[in-house]
């Protein structure tokens, strides 16, 4: 037998929760470290595991990763269970590159069927850092990262993430833990301070706050567990604000216990092929402290199906609803907007539903849901490589949205949410970037409008992570 | 404002006569409201009673915050909001109602300075004193929010006043220092007033309107002891002076016991 070099073609994907998307990682000065050798033996089934490499990573999460390649039965097998363990390894987030070389066994305690598979792990620098300058909504700001992956040699993770710009300043603290040998069970810590503008509601928001969460998969499902303690401070972005607006001003604290269910069997986050999501979200917030005392509900479910020529049909709804408990009304910075480029296409951002001299207050309880037909560009140009990016959709959007009176019962709030439907139609274009985000560029015809409700007709272009 | 913003508001309100459902807006009455702001409050109550137009008072516990200066009272006229006495004053003036037509300058800037020394002896009381800052003034301003968030506000808010109190050099003064002041000011207003009904003519204007708030105020609180209202009381014709704006403007509220009477506390000067 010789030498059999497995060796992946391209970088996979690595997962865990990030602050935010960053751009090419500097590396700051540190010496490289000594490459230490573990080797772990399992003389039943006649494989050596060699890792090179380990610098301040601990033997016990990498056992648990590659433990698996122990079970292999011959060299098939051994084969797919290291790229497994490959991928296992590259999931945590604190290796840089991870190569496997198998080889037979030598040496004097060598059997004669025996294998070597040698693991050679490039840790991660021990500090990174990046600096991007982001333009946004009429803002410029510079954003600087510090990332310290891996600090106590079990891949937990310290973040540090601050936001200058033009107008507001942000930032933001975050540690994160796995269990070890179960990446997916992890738990993180954040600390953060951010501000931003809504013209839509001329409304100015600061959120100090500290969040815990828990993660756990169960089954095929991802749950979370979120406490959250926020001190938020409303303030009018302009002196022409509505006096609904001015009523809300001031300073109010949010202590809640949110739990998210997630089940994802898309093949991608961004124009999936085939595959569903279903996204069921509660917030309880009031009885661990705190002013605001309220129980949110929402949900999102899509839906993909492929069909003939290389296009796809996809269905969406969202739905949610904000129910205050005791006597006090629900907050604006609570409250569910509808509309924009990102949900019910054709309308100004955020701009459906109940408003105030121009300036639009949000709603307790929404629905929206979209059908979307995307086919590969008309005549197919750059097939293969960069027009791949591209797809043309054709699509249906609706959608509702409005404040509840509790003291009617559910038929009343149906039948609410149920009048006065607004929807549109149209076309356009999208672009795929990276596995985070999408543009889009659509011809919209918006009906149904509403008196109060602003609308984009004609082409509107929109640029986000979570679209309807 | 500057004088564009100036008379531009000027313009817009003089449009609109006054409507029915103006409506003056307050911290809370019983648990929040300081010294500083419940005179500044009542004079703007007084000043519009004294000019007829109607008004309703409205308490929240953030109107701090809604205001568009920073400062209570404001109050919401048609689509139009507008804080503190001298813009206030002055927006009424556009509207065509005024009281003090006929003073000149250094009148209304004398009467002014010595109420906004008032207003700072107020403020220095409240705040400044460890005392008083600990056991009153901090508890009442934060009162509407819960924990850790009181704390938070309360402290915020001493800092920023000692700050401001340190910009004028009033940091230092003990709480004696401030009664003296007091005191000594009341006598200067006394001897101002003499046995005149009101501080012009015989009229009333703002600055009787904005005297009569201060001066209410402190005669009805009280803080960590009675000296201040002793002080006052001990000028008679001040206290008559109260007497007769309370009779003669809030008197209907001490008939109609409508709900919540609609200005200041309980305790009155009868």
């Amino acid at each position: 037998m010789g030498t059999v070099h497995a060796r992946s073609l391209d970088p996979l994907p690595m997962q865990g929760p990030e602050l935010g998307v960053q751009a090419d990682d500097m590396d700051l000065g540190e010496p490289e470290h000594e490459p230490q050798q573990e080797v772990l033996e399992n003389k039943d089934h006649q494989t050596h595991l060699n890792s090179y490499g380990l610098g301040r990573t601990k033997e016990d999460i990498l056992t648990y990763e590659i433990a698996d390649v122990f079970q292999a039965k011959n060299l098939i097998d051994v084969m797919k269970k290291s790229h497994d363990a490959r991928q296992r390894l590259l999931r945590l987030g604190i290796f840089r590159q991870v190569e496997v070389v198998i080889d037979t066994s030598e040496g004097e305690d060598a059997l004669p069927n025996g294998l070597d598979v040698t693991f050679e792990v490039k840790e991660l620098r021990r500090l990174t850092g990046s600096y991007n300058t982001m333009v946004g909504n009429n803002e410029g700001s510079m954003v600087l990262g510090l990332k310290l992956p891996n600090i106590f040699g079990r891949a937990e993770k310290l973040t540090f993430q601050f936001s200058y710009g033009t107008k507001e300043t942000s930032y933001g603290l975050s540690f994160f833990k796995p269990q070890a040998g179960h990446f997916e069970r992890n738990f993180s810590v954040n600390i953060y301070k951010v501000t931003g503008q809504f013209p839509w509601s001329s409304l100015r928001e600061t959120d100090r706050g500290i969040s815990t969460e828990f993660s756990f998969p169960i089954w095929k499902t991802n749950h979370t567990v979120k406490w959250e303690g926020v001190w938020r401070e409303l303030s009018c972005l302009a002196r022409t604000a509505s006096f609904a607006v001015r009523e809300e001003s001031g300073h109010s604290l949010k202590s809640s216990l949110s739990h998210a269910m997630v089940i994802d069997t898309r093949n991608s986050a961004i124009l999936p092929k085939k595959g569903a999501l279903l996204k069921v979200n509660q917030e309880l917030a009031g009885y661990t402290g705190g002013d605001a005392s309220f129980l949110k509900e929402d949900f999102e479910i899509q839906v993909n199906r492929r069909l003939f020529w290389d296009s796809v049909l996809s269905a969406s709804l969202w739905g949610g609803m904000l129910l205050p408990i005791g006597d006090k009304p629900t907050s604006i910075a609570d409250r569910f907007y509808l509309g924009g480029p990102t949900s019910v296409r054709g309308f100004s951002m955020y701009s459906i539903g109940p408003q105030s001299e121009g300036d639009y207050l949000g709603g307790e309880a929404y629905w929206a849901g979209g059908i979307h037909l995307y086919t590969p560009l008309p005549f197919r140009p750059g097939r293969g490589g960069f027009g791949d990016l591209f797809r043309t959709h054709f699509f249906l959007n609706a959608g509702n949205l409005c404040n509840l009176n509790y003291g009617e019962g559910p038929r009343a709030h149906l039948s609410r949410l149920a009048e006065c439907i607004r929807w549109s139609y149209g076309a356009g274009i999208v672009l795929r970037l990276g596995n985070i985000a999408r543009l889009e560029l659509n011809y919209c015809i918006p009906m149904g409008v509403q008196s109060g409700d602003r609308i984009c007709d004609g082409v509107q272009f929109g640029a986000g992570i979570r679209f309807l | 404002m500057s004088l564009a913003a100036e008379a531009f508001v000027s313009q817009i309100a003089a449009a609109e006569p006054w409507p029915q459902n103006a409506t003056l807006y307050q911290p809370l009455r019983e648990d929040q409201i300081l010294l500083s702001d419940c005179a500044s409050s009542l004079a703007v109550q007084a000043y519009l009673r004294m000019c007829g137009l109607p008004v309703r008072v409205c308490c929240r516990a953030n109107a701090e915050y809604m205001s568009p200066s920073g400062k209570v009272p404001f109050i919401h006229v048609g689509n139009q909001v507008v804080s503190e006495l001298g813009p206030i004053v002055q927006f009424t003036k556009a509207k065509g109602h005024s009281l003090s037509d006929g003073l000149d300058d250094v009148q209304r800037a004398e009467m002014k300075a010595y109420m906004e020394l008032v207003n700072n002896m107020l403020l220095t009381a409240e705040w400044c004193d460890d005392t008083t800052a600990s056991e009153i003034t901090r508890q009442r301003y934060s009162s509407p929010y819960s924990w850790p968030l009181n704390h938070i506000l309360a402290y915020q808010k001493q800092w920023e006043v000692r700050r401001k109190m340190n910009a004028i050099g009033w940091a230092g003064k003990g709480l004696e220092q401030v009664y003296e002041d007091v005191s000594q000011c009341c006598q200067a207003l006394s001897q101002r007033l003499g046995t005149q009904p009101f501080f012009f003519n015989k009229q009333p204007t703002e600055l009787d309107a904005l005297v009569f708030g201060h001066l209410f105020t402190i005669l009805t609180t009280r803080l960590t002891t009675d000296e201040l209202s002793e002080r006052i009381k001990s000028c008679s014709n001040l206290l008559s002076f109260c007497r007769r704006i309370e009779q003669t403007y809030f008197e209907e509220d001490k008939d109609s016991q409508s709900a919540g009477s609609q200005y200041s506390r309980g305790p009155s000067l009868f």
